[in-house]
């Protein structure tokens, strides 16, 4: 099964389950009636908000912690020339 | 006398140079990389040679026309032509097919994919090899995205960039964003392309992997996580683009999502 046929499986089922509730076929457990109307009409919109804010504080978060690694190009700079000589003097051509 | 020293003990133990026993092959695909090629391989014989390991290199040149391949030959005299092995190929073919060739003649254990071009700094290969030894792992992979190991490794230092600008990184971090949404590959950097595989993992994880490009690293590993294969991360820096600046164009970025949809409906 590929990603994507597992995700539109799982995607139906709660989809399914979600308008059976918002029509009053199923009950939802513990809740009263008159709170799960008010609820649930809201909670498509209120999970793509969700989604919204989380992937925006991700990609600022990522932003934020991306390292940056100047120490790391002058390490190798220095080992270009380093390998150069070296190179140079078993006889391999480096120019 | 030392009675595992004795000639028959050593004919039974066999006699090796080294403490590991295992054999590392990098392969390393060249294009046009007549400057870059032997610096790579001295840091790479250096490395190996500092950890004392076994090891061989066998770069599969793309018939490049600036004489990647007399300094190739030039290398092989220097360090041995067991030690460096050119397998060059008759045109530009590509990434992928590039490993299939060159699986061909790993005599190795393990195989290490890297790029050429300084990039990929050999210095984090043992690291590579210490966490594969912890946790016997199928694949260790780079991420330049995390500061820790994943599982954690004390000689870890944090991952890094060099050379890209605030919209790279942002580009960056919104195409791994969308790649661990869609397809929740379980490691932090899906576009990395500095690996350690065991060699029968590669062998296979390659025999069933089917795009082109960079597309390609990131199917194989989401393609290893399908066939529950286990995979360690170390952080690495990413020096790119040594010469030069380095950008990403916006055809670039729809073929990326065209990629990611492709996996998220084929794998």
């Amino acid at each position: 099964m590929t990603r994507a046929q597992r995700v539109a499986v799982i995607s139906t089922i709660f989809a399914s389950l979600y308008f059976l509730a918002i029509f009053e076929i199923l009950q939802v457990p513990f809740i009263e009636g008159k709170v799960v109307q008010e609820i649930l009409p809201a909670l498509p919109w209120w999970l793509l908000v969700s989604f919204g804010s989380y992937s925006l504080w991700s990609l600022g978060w990522g932003l934020f912690t991306f390292r940056d690694c100047p120490e790391a190009y002058e390490e190798l700079l220095n080992e270009i020339s380093q390998a150069k000589n070296d190179l140079r003097n078993r006889g391999v051509n480096v120019d | 006398m030392n009675p595992f020293a004795s000639s028959a003990a050593l004919d039974m133990q066999g006699q090796f140079s080294t403490q590991d026993t295992h054999m590392y092959s990098v392969i390393l695909p060249t294009y046009n990389e007549r400057k870059n090629l032997s610096i790579i391989v001295w840091l790479l014989a250096k490395m190996f040679s500092d950890n004392q390991l076994s090891w061989e290199i066998i770069i599969v040149d793309d018939a490049s026309p600036d004489g990647t391949q007399e300094i190739a030959k030039q290398l092989a005299a220097t360090y041995g032509e067991d030690k460096i092995i050119l397998k060059p190929r008759a045109g530009k073919l590509g990434l992928g097919t590039a490993y299939i060739h060159g699986l061909n003649f790993v005599r190795g254990d393990f195989v290490i994919i890297m790029d050429a071009d300084f990039s990929h700094h050999p210095k984090f290969i043992p690291q590579f090899i210490q966490q594969q030894k912890a946790h016997n792992f199928d694949i260790v992979t780079g991420t330049r995205y995390r500061s820790s190991a994943t599982p954690s490794l004390a000689t870890a230092k944090p991952g890094g960039v060099h050379g890209w600008d605030l919209k790279r990184k942002l580009v960056s971090r919104g195409a791994n964003f969308l790649a661990a949404t869609v397809l929740n590959p379980g490691v932090s950097d899906l576009t990395g392309s500095f690996r350690l595989y065991k060699r029968s993992v590669l062998q296979h994880i390659i025999s069933v992997t089917q795009s082109k490009g960079y597309v390609f690293q990131m199917e194989m590993m989401v393609r290893a996580k399908a066939l529950g294969y286990t995979v360690g991360e170390v952080p690495i820096t990413f020096v790119d683009r040594l010469y030069g600046e380095s950008k990403l164009g916006a055809d670039e970025i729809v073929s990326y999502a065209k990629g990611v949809w492709g996996l998220f409906v084929g794998v």
